[in-house]
């Protein structure tokens, strides 16, 4: 996968995560996992987790929920699962 | 006086897996409904209802019912029911519900919807399984705590407990300090099919409320502080109650209920080795009283807002494993305990900190005393002669 498409989730993640947790963007860094923002608990987890099925047109089965923790994981499962092109 | 029965098409088909917690959330929808059913193929909703609906009301009910099927079921997660453990065809030999005989014999004595009695059979039971739990939490060292029924308001809230289940809470009040009101009451309150005829007015403002579990006590114990020695093992057996309108049934479903808990305070390794640690001791203990139950993965009555969220959250991260046991009577079962983990919410809304300063992680085994001594009663009958050897002897 090139370089621009991985910066291109990344940047669309970001997006959709600060939209979910109610933060402005610049608080969603890579590195930003679970837990580490007071908004990013059970709630604001299941509410990215539903923006991210809006936005990709994807279903997360609830196996995949509880790994999906971090900002990176996030970008990376998109990738690997094909829903970024 | 026969019920009229109001049958209402879901705008969404309602998936099985959520036909019984539709089922359960519609007992909220209107205080005229006696009874609420999901029809197979959750494509309708059958009411009972107390008296024919007028259209206003029957158009009123429709849009509650609608909203209450639309926010569960609109984009829900299909959950995947894990099971950590499966005795269900253990053998017992009994089949009858246990009910009718225990109001026979006025082992039980229903005082109101949701609130019994219990005479010497059950206490005993109850007691005796009460001893196994306390080897339970023997077997940690567990320190032992007395909490209040009550709990405060601002208790609550800081945990937020009135939006996940507002539904269930149980308030409490007094006369207002108020020479006036409490004359007035003297002289005039009664009872009638409503309850007390005073006026709102003569009571206080509600500060404290029924407290809805055990364990909320210690962690309000523990709040605002590093944790003495980095984690706690406690244990306390408490009054709770939820409130469960028209879902109130028999001893399966009580307002008011007992709960003894174990309750694990530290790091995220030591609470999740503890619960685990806990449910196979559990096993054992089960096995010698011939309990035919499952453990498997569960999730908290959450009201409809916060229902499809939460739910998905506590699947998705195995916080809670349900031990169901079975009713042969009517080839359900009953849960009668729970081995639960909540990850750091407790020690970050109440800041619990573990010597490294992160928020303390916290986890729970809980037993409901009365459901425990009923599914027994389900499974082995009244009649002591018909339980497993190792109960008998040690209720001699």
């Amino acid at each position: 996968m090139d370089n621009d498409l991985q910066t291109q989730t990344m940047k669309r993640v970001q997006a959709i995560l600060a939209e979910a947790l109610q933060v402005p963007p610049d608080e969603i860094s890579p590195q930003l996992a679970f837990g580490d923002l007071p908004q990013w608990d059970s709630m604001g987890h299941m509410e990215v987790i539903m923006r991210l099925e809006e936005s990709f047109g994807i279903e997360v089965n609830a196996d995949t929920i509880a790994g999906l923790t971090s900002v990176l994981v996030i970008c990376s499962y998109l990738e690997e699962q094909g829903y970024v092109r | 006086m026969s019920a009229e029965i109001l049958e209402i098409v879901s705008t969404l088909p309602i998936p099985e897996y959520l036909s019984g917690e539709v089922q359960s959330k519609l007992a909220y929808v209107d205080e005229a409904i006696l009874q609420a059913q999901v029809t197979p193929g959750g494509e309708r909703i059958r009411l009972s209802l107390a008296a024919a609906p007028d259209s206003e009301q029957r158009s009123r009910l429709e849009d509650k019912v609608q909203r209450v099927v639309a926010s569960m079921v609109k984009g829900a997660i299909k959950l995947k029911v894990q099971v950590l453990e499966d005795h269900l065809d253990r053998p017992v030999p009994y089949a009858l519900d246990p009910m009718e005989a225990l109001l026979a014999r006025k082992e039980v004595n229903p005082e109101a919807v949701g609130i019994f009695a219990v005479g010497p059979l059950l206490s005993r039971l109850i007691q005796f399984f009460e001893g196994l739990f306390l080897e339970l939490a023997d077997s940690f060292d567990a320190a032992p705590y007395r909490f209040p029924t009550l709990i405060p308001a601002r208790y609550l809230e800081r945990v937020n407990y009135f939006r996940a289940f507002p539904h269930s809470l149980s308030f409490v009040t007094h006369l207002r300090t108020d020479l006036d009101a409490i004359d007035h009451f003297a002289q005039h309150a009664a009872c009638d099919e409503h309850g007390l005829n005073e006026p709102l007015t003569s009571f206080a403002g509600i500060e404290t409320l029924l407290s809805p579990a055990v364990c909320y006590h210690l962690y309000f114990a523990l709040a605002d502080q590093p944790l003495p020695g980095g984690q706690v093992v406690a244990t306390a057996v408490g009054t709770c109650f939820r409130y469960e309108a028209i879902n109130l049934t028999s001893l399966e479903r009580l307002w008011n209920f007992t709960m003894r808990e174990v309750i694990f305070v530290g790091a995220k390794d030591f609470v999740l080795q503890s619960r685990e640690i806990a449910r196979q001791r559990m096993a054992a203990v089960f096995e010698k009283i011939g309990l035919a139950y499952r453990v498997e993965s569960a999730n908290d009555p959450f009201f409809i807002g916060e229902f499809r969220k939460q739910a998905a959250f506590q699947s998705a991260f195995q916080l809670k494993f349900e031990i169901r046991a079975r009713l042969p009577f009517k080839e359900s079962t009953l849960a009668v305990g729970s081995y639960n983990y909540h990850q750091d919410f407790f020690g970050r809304q109440l800041n619990i900190t573990l010597p490294d300063g992160s928020p303390a992680h916290t986890g729970c085994v809980a037993f409901g005393l009365e459901r425990m001594a009923f599914a027994f009663l389900a499974q082995y009958g009244l009649e002591p002669s018909g339980w497993p050897e190792f109960v008998r002897q040690a209720l001699a």
